[in-house]
């Protein structure tokens, strides 16, 4: 039984969405379903898919004028507050640091339209073979600079605002400059509107959902009736990711007995039916690792509950907030896959991965884990598929992620950043190794299992995930022993 | 016409070990539209390698692997390669 109608698979209904009153009534379900979301930015959302419902033909350029609308207009995509601490330490004021900003912001974007030139022009030189590589490498280059060098005052604050402002973009950055090599890469002002486009707005991430140019150009809706099903689509996923919000909301509720404005209207309404609410404060993660480091052992259930209470939400949160991204995407004529689909229906490591975040995952496969299975121990096929699995899932996870948080280097120095990154280093490590032996075990999905079977294999799946998340952490304060140490309370009779 | 025959029972087969026994068209797109994933991919690459000695090292895309059509233009644009495939895809297939 399907809990949300398949609102996509009726005719008569697709033919009404290819009307202008049709497209007006998506449009409003559009926004009441962005309401029901509290997606503070709905109206801006709702009138940019407006346009591009009654302007397919011009979707192109009107993505990449909602993209510069985006990076002037909304300073969530990067860490602002990062940047004014910086151009306080070079005491320039307000209008200096704005037009800093904004020059360098257009320098980027110049340096990388000529890199992408110089790689469709298909040169033999290393930087046309290797983009993504020469830019990681150089930003990564930048932030070895930055974090050992002795700088001081403008030069120090005038790196770090490049890094600011460069991190953000890197992913999206990669994406083009790989397709820059493809036979039908699009030219950069097109590029352009895939960089933090406006369909990423509910959900300020590195990560590009919706990957680049190449994977849009073919998920595109060509005709009246392609826009009008994947629109319904749009509109039927953010019916589910409603359903999601409200478990959501009524679990931090409940379970954390946390009040956000969501969770204080749900109070509100059960109170009104004079429904008593139940509040088990289960202490988050990071609380009970941070209290068991401290020597107050939680007692076993708590931890326990501690540990599964924090599985559940980040698997609600990213499942709202991914397919939140995908449904506006696809209100924009892009039928893309989910982002989280169904992960607890995986029966093994690497599927979970797979049906987790796609699209960060998709992120590590193209730029780590292809370019290496391409290319090295190519005579040696189970050590080839391990050796690229570990690139990606292991190396690739943990660069994204030191390289997002630049600050940490600005705020401790590189050397110590990276000492204090050890917890999400061992954390890639075993996630690496587990799927590597998950994908060299056989990783086809058995569909003709029986019941039992698969769901004890799922269970296998989400208590290994549901562990592992101990480590998780991506901050630089907390020792690894701390999380050993939580890790061992959790079985206390061993 | 034979590499075709061989080509679409291999995807068949990685469909059908996902659960997949809808058909699918020569064009269609079957990474793009989610139907195989990476990991199927990889199997492609292989198969693309050893039989048909195409080598990836200088530059991969995944478009080239999207659909039968799109494989068939990959396997025809390699200079010489060397052709000792179609009972190897086939037997990969059963």
């Amino acid at each position: 039984m399907k809990i949300i109608p398949q609102i996509d698979t009726y005719p008569r209904l697709v033919t009404a969405c290819e009307t202008p009153w049709g497209k007006v009534a998506l449009l409003a379900a559009f926004a009441a379903t962005l309401l029901l979301n509290r997606v503070g930015i709905w109206l801006e959302l709702t009138l940019v898919a407006g346009v591009l419902s009654f302007l397919p033909e011009h979707r192109q350029i009107l993505l990449s004028l909602a993209a510069l609308y985006w990076v002037f207009m909304h300073k969530d995509w990067t860490r602002w507050d990062f940047i004014h601490r910086m151009a306080a330490g070079a005491q320039a004021p307000d209008w200096v640091m704005n037009l800093w900003v904004v020059t360098l912001l257009a320098g980027i974007f110049c340096g990388v339209w000529l890199f992408f030139l110089h790689v469709q022009k298909r040169g033999g030189s290393f930087l046309a073979r290797r983009p993504v590589q020469v830019l990681l490498s150089g930003y990564v280059a930048l932030l070895l600079a930055a974090g050992t060098l002795p700088l001081h005052g403008a030069a120090k604050a005038l790196l770090w605002v490049i890094l600011a402002l460069l991190a953000p973009y890197l992913w999206f950055f990669a994406y083009a400059l790989q397709d820059a090599g493809s036979k039908t890469a699009d030219a950069t002002a097109v590029q352009f509107g895939s960089f933090h486009p406006f369909y990423m707005a509910p959900f300020a991430s590195f990560t590009p959902i919706g990957k680049g140019r190449a994977y849009l150009r073919k998920t595109e809706a060509r005709t009246s009736k392609q826009l009008s099903v994947v629109q319904l689509k749009a509109i039927k996923l953010l019916l589910w990711v409603t359903v999601l919000h409200i478990f959501y909301t009524l679990f931090i509720l409940v379970v954390l007995g946390e009040n956000t404005r969501s969770s204080k209207m749900l109070r509100l309404l059960f109170d009104h039916a004079g429904l008593p609410v139940p509040n088990f404060s289960v202490p988050t993660l990071e609380l009970a690792i941070e209290q068991t480091a401290a020597g107050a052992h939680l007692p076993v259930h708590l931890a326990w509950a501690s540990l599964i209470a924090h599985f559940i939400e980040a698997l609600l949160a990213i499942s709202i907030t991914g397919n939140l991204v995908v449904a506006c995407c696809r209100m924009a004529g892009f039928h893309i896959l989910r982002n989280t689909y169904r992960p607890l229906q995986s029966q093994t490591i690497a599927d979970f991965w797979n049906r987790y975040y796609y699209y960060f995952k998709e992120l590590l496969v193209e730029f780590f884990f292809f370019p290496t299975y391409v290319r090295y121990f190519k005579k040696y096929r189970r050590l080839r598929l391990a050796v690229a699995t570990f690139a990606a899932a292991t190396l690739g996870n943990a660069l994204y992620h030191f390289c997002k948080d630049f600050f940490y280097v600005a705020d401790m120095g590189f050397w110590r950043a990276l000492a204090g990154f050890r917890v999400y280093l061992f954390y890639a490590t075993v996630l690496g190794a587990a799927i590597v032996v998950s994908q060299l075990r056989g990783h086809k999905v058995q569909a003709n299992k029986p019941l039992y079977r698969r769901v004890i294999a799922s269970s296998g799946v989400i208590a290994f995930f549901c562990l592992l998340e101990v480590f998780d952490y991506e901050g630089r304060t907390h020792l690894l022993r701390s999380h050993f140490e939580f890790f061992r309370s959790l079985f206390p009779w061993l | 016409m034979k590499d075709r025959l061989a080509l679409r029972a291999v995807l068949e087969k990685l469909l059908l070990q996902k659960g997949d026994r809808n058909t699918f068209s020569d064009g269609e797109s079957l990474l793009t539209s989610g139907r195989l994933d990476s990991v199927d991919t990889l199997e492609l690459v292989v198969l693309l390698e050893q039989d048909y000695g195409i080598d990836f090292s200088n530059g991969f895309d995944r478009d080239d692997l999207d659909s039968v059509d799109s494989i068939l233009n990959l396997i025809q644009a390699q200079p010489a390669a060397p052709k000792v495939s179609m009972h190897a895809m086939e037997q990969r297939a059963t």
